[in-house]
Protein backbone atom coordinates (compact mmCIF):
# COMPACT_ATOMS: atom_id res chain seq x y z
CA UNK A 1 0.00 0.00 0.00
CA UNK A 2 1.32 3.00 -0.95
CA UNK A 3 1.46 6.27 0.59
CA UNK A 4 -1.65 7.87 -1.06
CA UNK A 5 -3.56 4.61 -0.74
CA UNK A 6 -3.32 4.53 2.98
CA UNK A 7 -5.57 8.07 3.41
CA UNK A 8 -8.19 6.15 1.63
CA UNK A 9 -8.26 4.24 4.53
CA UNK A 10 -10.88 0.91 3.58
CA UNK A 11 -11.46 -0.14 7.04
CA UNK A 12 -14.73 0.14 8.36
CA UNK A 13 -15.91 1.18 12.19
CA UNK A 14 -16.94 -0.41 14.88
CA UNK A 15 -20.87 -1.62 14.90
CA UNK A 16 -23.07 0.79 16.98
CA UNK A 17 -23.92 0.27 20.63
CA UNK A 18 -26.85 -0.81 21.96
CA UNK A 19 -29.72 1.68 24.01
CA UNK A 20 -28.64 0.43 26.90
CA UNK A 21 -25.15 1.02 26.25
CA UNK A 22 -26.00 4.67 25.41
CA UNK A 23 -28.54 5.02 28.49
CA UNK A 24 -25.25 3.85 31.06
CA UNK A 25 -22.85 5.99 29.11
CA UNK A 26 -24.95 8.82 29.90
CA UNK A 27 -26.09 8.64 32.89
CA UNK A 28 -22.12 8.17 33.94
CA UNK A 29 -21.27 10.99 32.96
CA UNK A 30 -23.77 12.88 34.07
CA UNK A 31 -23.39 12.13 37.73
CA UNK A 32 -19.42 12.22 37.07
CA UNK A 33 -19.42 15.90 35.65
CA UNK A 34 -21.96 16.92 38.16
CA UNK A 35 -19.79 15.65 41.23
CA UNK A 36 -16.47 17.52 40.20
CA UNK A 37 -18.40 20.89 38.92
CA UNK A 38 -20.63 21.01 42.21
CA UNK A 39 -17.36 20.32 44.19
CA UNK A 40 -16.11 23.64 41.63
CA UNK A 41 -19.19 25.72 41.56
CA UNK A 42 -19.94 25.45 45.51
CA UNK A 43 -16.75 24.61 47.16
CA UNK A 44 -13.57 25.73 45.71
CA UNK A 45 -14.48 28.82 43.01
CA UNK A 46 -14.62 31.09 46.03
CA UNK A 47 -11.61 30.45 47.12
CA UNK A 48 -9.53 30.79 43.97
CA UNK A 49 -8.96 27.22 43.63
CA UNK A 50 -10.60 25.13 40.60
CA UNK A 51 -11.97 21.54 40.31
CA UNK A 52 -13.16 21.31 36.71
CA UNK A 53 -10.64 21.71 33.67
CA UNK A 54 -11.79 20.84 30.04
CA UNK A 55 -9.62 17.78 29.59
CA UNK A 56 -12.45 16.40 32.43
CA UNK A 57 -14.98 16.32 29.42
CA UNK A 58 -12.95 14.43 27.24
CA UNK A 59 -12.09 11.78 30.07
CA UNK A 60 -15.95 10.97 30.65
CA UNK A 61 -16.14 10.00 27.08
CA UNK A 62 -13.83 7.59 27.97
CA UNK A 63 -14.49 6.36 31.39
CA UNK A 64 -18.28 6.23 31.00
CA UNK A 65 -19.00 5.76 27.37
CA UNK A 66 -15.72 3.30 26.26
CA UNK A 67 -15.37 1.33 29.56
CA UNK A 68 -13.42 -1.26 28.02
CA UNK A 69 -11.15 0.91 26.40
CA UNK A 70 -6.98 0.32 27.51
CA UNK A 71 -6.90 4.04 27.41
CA UNK A 72 -10.13 4.32 29.87
CA UNK A 73 -8.63 2.19 32.04
CA UNK A 74 -7.37 3.80 35.95
CA UNK A 75 -3.74 3.75 35.33
CA UNK A 76 -4.27 5.58 32.30
CA UNK A 77 -6.68 8.02 33.60
CA UNK A 78 -4.50 9.26 37.22
CA UNK A 79 -1.66 8.26 35.54
CA UNK A 80 -2.36 9.90 32.17
CA UNK A 81 -3.40 13.33 34.01
CA UNK A 82 -0.97 13.42 36.95
CA UNK A 83 1.90 13.13 34.21
CA UNK A 84 0.62 15.53 31.71
CA UNK A 85 0.00 17.81 34.52
CA UNK A 86 3.52 17.62 35.41
CA UNK A 87 4.48 18.55 32.01
CA UNK A 88 2.78 21.21 31.34
CA UNK A 89 3.11 23.52 34.03
CA UNK A 90 7.18 22.57 33.56
CA UNK A 91 6.36 24.02 29.75
CA UNK A 92 5.34 26.96 30.66
CA UNK A 93 7.04 27.75 33.57
CA UNK A 94 10.29 27.29 31.55
CA UNK A 95 9.13 28.07 27.95
CA UNK A 96 5.76 30.50 29.29
CA UNK A 97 7.94 33.48 27.25
CA UNK A 98 7.46 31.98 23.93
CA UNK A 99 3.73 30.51 24.39
CA UNK A 100 3.57 28.77 21.24
CA UNK A 101 6.44 26.86 22.21
CA UNK A 102 5.23 25.85 25.97
CA UNK A 103 1.67 24.62 24.24
CA UNK A 104 4.06 22.29 21.89
CA UNK A 105 6.03 20.80 24.08
CA UNK A 106 3.31 20.14 26.83
CA UNK A 107 1.19 18.20 24.64
CA UNK A 108 4.03 16.35 22.54
CA UNK A 109 6.21 15.75 25.53
CA UNK A 110 3.33 14.53 28.06
CA UNK A 111 2.06 12.25 24.27
CA UNK A 112 5.40 10.77 24.70
CA UNK A 113 5.87 10.38 28.75
CA UNK A 114 1.98 8.86 28.54
CA UNK A 115 3.54 5.88 26.12
CA UNK A 116 6.59 5.55 27.80
CA UNK A 117 4.94 4.67 30.90
CA UNK A 118 1.96 2.96 29.55
CA UNK A 119 -0.89 5.63 30.90
CA UNK A 120 -1.91 6.59 27.36
CA UNK A 121 -5.22 8.97 28.11
CA UNK A 122 -5.92 11.13 25.26
CA UNK A 123 -7.32 13.68 27.73
CA UNK A 124 -4.24 13.99 29.24
CA UNK A 125 -2.82 16.24 26.18
CA UNK A 126 -5.62 18.44 27.12
CA UNK A 127 -4.73 19.01 30.68
CA UNK A 128 -1.14 19.70 29.55
CA UNK A 129 -2.21 22.43 27.28
CA UNK A 130 -4.61 23.96 29.70
CA UNK A 131 -1.73 23.94 32.32
CA UNK A 132 -0.12 26.79 29.54
CA UNK A 133 -2.69 28.34 27.82
CA UNK A 134 -5.53 28.06 30.57
CA UNK A 135 -5.09 32.09 31.80
CA UNK A 136 -3.95 33.43 34.95
CA UNK A 137 -6.16 31.16 37.42
CA UNK A 138 -4.32 28.10 36.36
CA UNK A 139 -1.08 29.79 36.28
CA UNK A 140 -1.44 30.97 39.82
CA UNK A 141 -1.85 27.18 41.14
CA UNK A 142 1.89 26.07 40.05
CA UNK A 143 2.38 22.67 40.42
CA UNK A 144 -0.67 22.78 42.68
CA UNK A 145 -2.33 22.33 39.00
CA UNK A 146 -0.85 18.75 39.40
CA UNK A 147 -2.76 17.86 42.74
CA UNK A 148 -6.21 20.22 42.66
CA UNK A 149 -7.95 20.31 40.53
CA UNK A 150 -6.39 17.40 38.19
CA UNK A 151 -5.83 14.27 40.21
CA UNK A 152 -8.43 15.48 42.34
CA UNK A 153 -11.15 15.46 39.73
CA UNK A 154 -9.81 12.72 37.94
CA UNK A 155 -10.21 10.70 41.33
CA UNK A 156 -13.98 11.74 41.46
CA UNK A 157 -14.98 10.85 38.34
CA UNK A 158 -12.86 7.61 38.91
CA UNK A 159 -14.39 6.61 41.78
CA UNK A 160 -18.43 7.69 39.77
CA UNK A 161 -17.24 5.53 36.99
CA UNK A 162 -16.70 2.37 39.52
CA UNK A 163 -20.42 2.99 41.23
CA UNK A 164 -21.81 3.63 38.11
CA UNK A 165 -20.54 1.11 35.93
CA UNK A 166 -20.85 -2.22 37.61
CA UNK A 167 -24.42 -1.98 38.30
CA UNK A 168 -25.24 -3.63 35.00
CA UNK A 169 -24.85 -6.90 34.10
CA UNK A 170 -22.96 -6.81 31.01
CA UNK A 171 -20.67 -3.85 32.17
CA UNK A 172 -17.69 -4.15 34.45
CA UNK A 173 -15.37 -1.60 35.09
CA UNK A 174 -11.95 -1.90 35.23
CA UNK A 175 -10.18 -4.39 33.20
CA UNK A 176 -7.37 -3.40 34.97
CA UNK A 177 -5.81 -1.34 37.63
CA UNK A 178 -2.51 -0.56 37.14
CA UNK B 1 4.77 -36.55 -3.93
CA UNK B 2 4.80 -33.28 -2.76
CA UNK B 3 6.54 -31.71 -0.57
CA UNK B 4 4.48 -30.34 2.90
CA UNK B 5 4.81 -26.64 3.51
CA UNK B 6 3.81 -26.32 7.09
CA UNK B 7 5.39 -23.19 6.66
CA UNK B 8 2.20 -22.28 4.58
CA UNK B 9 -0.26 -22.99 7.49
CA UNK B 10 -2.75 -20.37 7.33
CA UNK B 11 -5.78 -19.72 9.67
CA UNK B 12 -9.23 -20.37 9.04
CA UNK B 13 -10.71 -16.97 6.56
CA UNK B 14 -12.16 -15.33 9.09
CA UNK B 15 -13.69 -12.14 7.60
CA UNK B 16 -13.93 -7.95 8.95
CA UNK B 17 -17.62 -8.86 8.84
CA UNK B 18 -17.11 -11.97 11.00
CA UNK B 19 -15.37 -10.26 13.62
CA UNK B 20 -17.91 -7.21 13.19
CA UNK B 21 -20.63 -9.47 14.12
CA UNK B 22 -19.03 -11.18 17.21
CA UNK B 23 -17.88 -7.47 18.41
CA UNK B 24 -22.12 -6.48 17.91
CA UNK B 25 -22.57 -9.54 20.20
CA UNK B 26 -20.54 -7.94 22.80
CA UNK B 27 -22.11 -5.64 24.90
CA UNK B 28 -19.77 -2.28 24.85
CA UNK B 29 -18.01 0.08 22.88
CA UNK B 30 -15.11 -2.11 21.77
CA UNK B 31 -12.26 0.39 20.53
CA UNK B 32 -10.47 -1.31 18.06
CA UNK B 33 -11.72 -1.54 13.96
CA UNK B 34 -12.55 -4.64 13.43
CA UNK B 35 -9.93 -4.73 10.55
CA UNK B 36 -7.06 -3.96 13.17
CA UNK B 37 -9.26 -7.01 15.16
CA UNK B 38 -8.57 -8.88 12.27
CA UNK B 39 -4.79 -8.67 12.24
CA UNK B 40 -4.23 -9.05 15.29
CA UNK B 41 -6.42 -12.84 15.06
CA UNK B 42 -4.57 -13.65 12.39
CA UNK B 43 -1.24 -12.88 13.93
CA UNK B 44 -2.06 -14.83 17.42
CA UNK B 45 -3.27 -18.02 15.11
CA UNK B 46 -0.03 -18.09 13.08
CA UNK B 47 1.37 -17.94 17.07
CA UNK B 48 -0.99 -20.88 18.46
CA UNK B 49 0.03 -23.23 15.31
CA UNK B 50 3.72 -22.37 15.31
CA UNK B 51 3.76 -23.35 19.45
CA UNK B 52 1.24 -26.31 18.13
CA UNK B 53 3.73 -27.50 15.57
CA UNK B 54 6.27 -27.59 18.37
CA UNK B 55 4.63 -29.24 20.85
CA UNK B 56 3.03 -31.68 19.65
CA UNK B 57 5.41 -34.69 19.74
CA UNK B 58 6.04 -37.92 17.39
CA UNK B 59 4.92 -39.82 20.46
CA UNK B 60 1.50 -38.21 20.48
CA UNK B 61 1.01 -39.17 16.54
CA UNK B 62 2.70 -42.17 15.66
CA UNK B 63 1.30 -45.34 14.75
CA UNK B 64 2.53 -47.57 18.05
CA UNK B 65 1.25 -51.12 16.24
CA UNK B 66 5.01 -51.12 14.11
CA UNK B 67 5.18 -53.93 11.64
CA UNK B 68 8.47 -54.88 11.50
CA UNK B 69 10.65 -57.21 9.46
CA UNK B 70 13.72 -59.16 10.23
CA UNK B 71 16.76 -58.34 8.16
CA UNK B 72 17.68 -62.05 7.09
CA UNK B 73 14.36 -62.52 5.80
CA UNK B 74 13.79 -62.93 2.19
CA UNK B 75 11.82 -60.71 -0.04
CA UNK B 76 9.39 -62.97 -1.08
CA UNK B 77 8.65 -63.43 2.43
CA UNK B 78 8.70 -59.35 3.50
CA UNK B 79 6.61 -59.07 0.04
CA UNK B 80 3.97 -61.20 1.70
CA UNK B 81 3.89 -59.68 4.44
CA UNK B 82 3.55 -56.12 3.96
CA UNK B 83 1.38 -57.10 0.97
CA UNK B 84 -0.90 -58.93 3.99
CA UNK B 85 -0.69 -55.65 5.93
CA UNK B 86 -0.97 -53.38 3.29
CA UNK B 87 1.44 -50.61 3.73
CA UNK B 88 4.19 -49.94 1.33
CA UNK B 89 6.90 -50.36 3.70
CA UNK B 90 7.99 -51.40 7.08
CA UNK B 91 11.42 -50.92 9.62
CA UNK B 92 13.67 -53.33 9.53
CA UNK B 93 15.26 -54.84 12.49
CA UNK B 94 18.33 -57.17 13.39
CA UNK B 95 18.25 -60.18 15.47
CA UNK B 96 18.28 -57.50 18.76
CA UNK B 97 15.46 -56.81 17.63
CA UNK B 98 17.26 -52.96 16.96
CA UNK B 99 16.50 -50.91 13.70
CA UNK B 100 18.86 -51.53 11.63
CA UNK B 101 17.14 -50.02 7.88
CA UNK B 102 13.84 -49.67 6.61
CA UNK B 103 12.28 -51.43 3.36
CA UNK B 104 9.68 -49.87 1.17
CA UNK B 105 8.49 -50.24 -2.38
CA UNK B 106 10.80 -48.40 -3.24
CA UNK B 107 13.52 -50.66 -2.64
CA UNK B 108 11.66 -53.13 -4.19
CA UNK B 109 11.46 -50.95 -7.33
CA UNK B 110 15.00 -49.72 -7.23
CA UNK B 111 16.31 -53.36 -6.98
CA UNK B 112 14.11 -54.42 -10.19
CA UNK B 113 15.73 -51.91 -11.78
CA UNK B 114 12.91 -48.90 -12.25
CA UNK B 115 14.81 -46.49 -10.67
CA UNK B 116 12.60 -45.30 -7.39
CA UNK B 117 9.73 -43.35 -8.67
CA UNK B 118 8.52 -44.86 -11.63
CA UNK B 119 4.85 -44.53 -12.33
CA UNK B 120 2.39 -47.55 -12.64
CA UNK B 121 2.18 -47.44 -15.95
CA UNK B 122 5.74 -47.01 -16.72
CA UNK B 123 5.96 -50.78 -14.76
CA UNK B 124 3.12 -52.19 -16.75
CA UNK B 125 4.20 -51.20 -20.22
CA UNK B 126 7.88 -52.99 -18.91
CA UNK B 127 6.31 -56.07 -17.92
CA UNK B 128 3.84 -56.32 -21.01
CA UNK B 129 7.02 -55.92 -23.27
CA UNK B 130 9.18 -58.53 -20.97
CA UNK B 131 7.79 -60.86 -19.63
CA UNK B 132 9.81 -61.97 -16.86
CA UNK B 133 8.61 -58.54 -15.20
CA UNK B 134 12.06 -58.62 -13.40
CA UNK B 135 10.38 -59.70 -10.67
CA UNK B 136 13.04 -63.11 -10.60
CA UNK B 137 15.96 -60.79 -9.72
CA UNK B 138 13.95 -60.46 -6.27
CA UNK B 139 14.31 -64.13 -5.48
CA UNK B 140 17.18 -65.60 -3.10
CA UNK B 141 17.69 -61.97 -1.33
CA UNK B 142 16.55 -61.11 2.21
CA UNK B 143 15.45 -57.62 3.18
CA UNK B 144 19.06 -56.56 4.60
CA UNK B 145 20.29 -56.85 0.86
CA UNK B 146 18.02 -54.27 -0.53
CA UNK B 147 16.91 -52.09 2.30
CA UNK B 148 17.53 -48.68 2.56
CA UNK B 149 20.70 -47.86 5.27
CA UNK B 150 21.05 -46.38 7.99
CA UNK B 151 17.88 -45.42 8.81
CA UNK B 152 16.66 -41.71 9.05
CA UNK B 153 14.93 -41.78 12.26
CA UNK B 154 12.68 -39.72 15.54
CA UNK B 155 12.90 -40.04 19.13
CA UNK B 156 9.66 -39.64 20.44
CA UNK B 157 10.07 -36.43 21.78
CA UNK B 158 10.61 -34.76 18.26
CA UNK B 159 8.11 -32.07 17.19
CA UNK B 160 5.89 -32.40 14.65
CA UNK B 161 7.34 -29.32 12.93
CA UNK B 162 10.92 -30.92 12.60
CA UNK B 163 9.26 -34.01 11.33
CA UNK B 164 7.57 -32.60 8.31
CA UNK B 165 10.78 -30.68 7.85
CA UNK B 166 12.55 -33.91 7.77
CA UNK B 167 10.02 -35.65 5.06
CA UNK B 168 10.02 -32.74 2.75
CA UNK B 169 13.99 -32.33 3.02
CA UNK B 170 15.10 -36.29 2.84
CA UNK B 171 12.16 -36.93 0.66
CA UNK B 172 11.26 -40.02 2.92
CA UNK B 173 6.96 -41.36 4.04
CA UNK B 174 7.63 -42.61 6.97
CA UNK B 175 10.26 -42.31 9.74
CA UNK B 176 10.57 -45.10 11.95
CA UNK B 177 10.66 -44.24 16.20
CA UNK B 178 12.90 -45.18 17.84
CA UNK B 179 13.67 -45.75 21.84
CA UNK B 180 17.35 -44.83 23.22
CA UNK B 181 18.21 -48.49 23.14
CA UNK B 182 17.58 -48.12 19.39
CA UNK B 183 14.37 -50.34 19.56
CA UNK B 184 11.46 -49.05 17.32
CA UNK B 185 8.36 -48.19 18.93
CA UNK B 186 6.53 -46.81 16.53
CA UNK B 187 6.30 -45.11 12.89
CA UNK B 188 5.45 -41.50 11.52
CA UNK B 189 4.04 -41.52 8.25
CA UNK B 190 2.72 -38.87 5.91
CA UNK B 191 -0.84 -39.61 6.92
CA UNK B 192 -0.21 -39.77 10.25
CA UNK B 193 0.95 -36.52 10.11
CA UNK B 194 -1.40 -34.98 7.56
CA UNK B 195 -3.81 -36.02 10.24
CA UNK B 196 -2.16 -34.24 13.09
CA UNK B 197 -2.32 -31.02 11.15
CA UNK B 198 -5.95 -31.18 9.84
CA UNK B 199 -6.72 -31.44 13.77
CA UNK B 200 -4.52 -28.15 13.99
CA UNK B 201 -7.26 -26.51 11.80
CA UNK B 202 -4.86 -25.91 9.14
CA UNK B 203 -4.59 -26.89 5.26
CA UNK B 204 -1.58 -29.49 5.30
CA UNK B 205 -0.84 -28.94 1.36
CA UNK B 206 0.12 -32.26 1.09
Amino acid sequence: MNYFQKMRGGGQSPPKVGLAEVLWSWLGSFLGLAAVSLLHFNVLDQTGLMMIIGSFGASAVLIYGAIRSPLAQPRNLLGGHILSAIIGVTAFQWLGFQPWLAAAVAVSTSIALMHLTRTLHPPGGATALIAVIGGESVHNLGYLYVVIPTALGAGVMLIVALLINNISKSRRYPEFWF
Amino acid sequence: MKEIRTGELTPPDISEQDVFEAMKAVEGYIDITPGDFKEVYQTAYALAVKRLLTNLKAGNIMSKTVVSVKQEITLVQAATLLAEKKISGAPVVNSDGKLVGVVSEKDFLREMGFGATPSFMQIATHCLNNKSCMIGRLHNRTVGDIMTKPPITGKPEMAIGTISALFAERRINRLPIVDDDGLPVGVVTRTDLAHALHILGGAPKI
